[in-house]
């Protein structure tokens, strides 16, 4: 019988060896094949004035969206948990309803809606706030609008489960002990469910370093990594070097990953060790 | 806790859930922008929209580019969900009730192309792509959509497996059932309603993929996104609005089909 498993494996393997295991591997030899020496693409990634203000602009785009995805998620998770029964099904619904549409679409719909002569504009102008049209699209603003709406289900998801997770006598106990509902949420719920933010900021800021269509379309003059690798590779034909930041995003995909579950494991360690204490 | 504070937080906790409901109102504005803007006869996007319409929408349906690109999307998407979701179930039943040696690895391989941006894998299948031959057909893209369409039926039947102990499927193979009529007639039935989410969201992600479509695809698989990304670049019309309207439509009476065949599969 044990044999027989691993046959269970067989569709899998046909799948991700040719088409995800060894795309990985052509990249990483690829990354080394450059005419300046091996080694050369990742020296040139690090010293090169151009490419370092690209990963800067993807680093501070990421970092951006992520603590605007969190400011406006974390409250709607809040209110979510609470509610119940049709509520939150229509609560639930409402968050999912813009995720189905493409991001191609959702894009598109930002430029019309922070364009110069967009809605936003319209309105900010018609009740006297600004003087001039902003320019969205050309400062990072509008990418960094855009990105937020759609990063935003991302992070609710995870922070719902974590504070849907936490025992409601949790809170109740640390009303009778006399804190009132805002050192409630201080002491009790908000660390409860620190690492449900952790999960929610990790996938957002990731998936965020990879975002290709939203910049190439809302960026204006600022370039992201996906931009920077897809243009290198389609029009520059430097595939080295393309290799090289492929294999540099990669890296630190999995970098970040790897830290958040270190981090869960030392949690779980932690929690571990206290209960020990009280056993 | 004083009678001014409780009603402080009453209100703020009012305060508090209106503005939510409002920001998740907010989150449809400007999927409604775009259907707003599909319906003007103005050759150029203009908001809010001064007279009514369906120029745009004759256009789209007589545009054979739409047509091909989104025969192509319903093609490449439907084989890919189907692939994902074939390697998802085996995988999941090989992690989750088989317990095969090595499962902690092929989770996390399984679970990766939802995470790893889509440029790096794109860069790394088109040599591949190309030495195999596959280069502009719809099989390189098919076969990259599979990759990242797999984590979500894995994800779902993973969760439908462990929902329920396999005495059932050891009570049927002691009752004299081989390996594939135990799945037959007990794990699949048990299963479906995630095996149908899971080809769903496989499909979905397929359809919404544009990095991999971009580099793997010829003028002739073109896909959908792909088409539309190429018309915004070009020239931005209410057409790509009224394109897009059609497929905000579509795609939500699919999320409807999603919600409510699973129920209604439980029902009978």
């Amino acid at each position: 019988m044990k044999h027989r498993s691993f046959l269970l494996y067989l569709p899998v393997a046909l799948l991700l060896t040719p088409f995800f295991l060894a795309p990985m591997a052509v990249i990483g030899t690829e990354s080394f094949s450059g005419q300046h020496g091996v080694g050369a693409e990742y020296v040139k990634v690090v010293t090169d004035q151009g490419i370092r203000t690209v990963l800067y602009n993807t680093f501070y785009v990421a970092a951006m969206v992520t603590i605007l995805s969190l400011l406006i998620g974390y409250p709607i998770a809040y209110v979510l948990a609470r509610l119940k029964g049709r509520w939150a099904t229509i609560g639930i619904f409402l968050i999912f309803l813009p995720f189905w549409a493409s991001t191609v679409i959702r894009s598109f719909a930002w430029m019309i809606l922070l364009g110069r002569k967009g809605p936003v504009n319209s309105i900010l102008l018609g009740i006297g706030l600004i003087e001039d049209p902003i320019r969205f699209i050309d400062n990072g603003l509008g990418l960094m609008i855009a990105m937020t709406y759609i990063m935003v289900p991302f992070i609710v998801v995870p922070i719902l489960n974590g504070l849907r997770a936490i025992d409601p006598n949790l809170p109740r106990a640390a009303a009778v002990l006399g804190a009132n509902p805002w050192r409630q949420f201080l002491a009790v719920t908000l660390p409860l469910s620190m690492p449900n933010i952790a999960v929610g900021c990790t996938i957002v800021f990731v998936t965020s370093l990879g975002f290709f269509v939203t910049p190439s379309l809302l960026g204006g003059d600022l370039t992201v990594v996906s931009m920077l690798i897809s243009e290198q590779a389609n029009r520059l034909l430097d595939w080295p070097l393309a290799s090289a930041l492929a294999i540099i995003v990669l890296l630190l995909t999995i970098v970040i990953f790897a830290l958040l579950r270190l981090s869960q494991l030392a949690s779980r360690r932690r929690d571990k060790a206290r209960s020990g204490v009280f056993a | 806790m004083s009678v001014s504070e409780k009603k402080l937080w009453t209100a703020w906790s009012r305060f508090l859930t209106g503005l939510v409901g409002a920001i998740l109102i907010g989150f449809l504005v400007p999927i409604l922008v775009v259907v707003a803007v599909s319906f003007q006869s103005k050759s150029y996007l203009s908001f809010p929209p001064t007279d009514f319409s369906l120029r745009w929408y004759q256009q789209f349906i007589g545009n054979d580019d739409y047509r091909s690109a989104i025969l192509n999307s319903m093609m490449i998407g439907a084989s890919a969900a189907a692939l994902a979701t074939i390697a998802g179930i085996s995988t999941a039943l090989a992690v989750v009730r088989a317990r095969a040696p090595g499962s902690a690895i092929v989770s996390t391989l399984s679970i990766a192309p939802a995470v790893l941006p889509q440029i790096v894998l794109a860069i790394g299948l088109f040599p591949i792509s190309v030495w195999l031959g596959l280069q502009g057909t719809l099989w390189a893209v098919i076969l990259a959509h599979a990759v990242i369409g797999l984590p979500f039926p894995f994800i779902t039947v993973c969760g439908a497996l462990t929902s329920y102990s396999n005495r059932i499927e050891i009570a049927s193979m002691t009752l004299g059932a081989n390996a594939f009529q135990t799945f037959r007639l007990i794990t699949f039935p048990m299963i479906r309603p995630a095996v149908i989410a899971g080809f769903i969201f496989a499909f979905a992600a397929s359809l919404d993929e544009l990095v991999l479509a971009l580099f793997l695809s010829s003028p002739s698989t073109r896909t959908l996104p792909l088409l539309l990304w190429e018309q915004l670049n070009f020239q931005v019309t209410p057409e790509i609005a009224a394109a897009a309207s059609v497929i905000l439509a579509v795609t939500s009476l699919l999320i409807l089909a999603a919600t409510l065949l699973p129920r209604l599969d439980k029902d009978n």
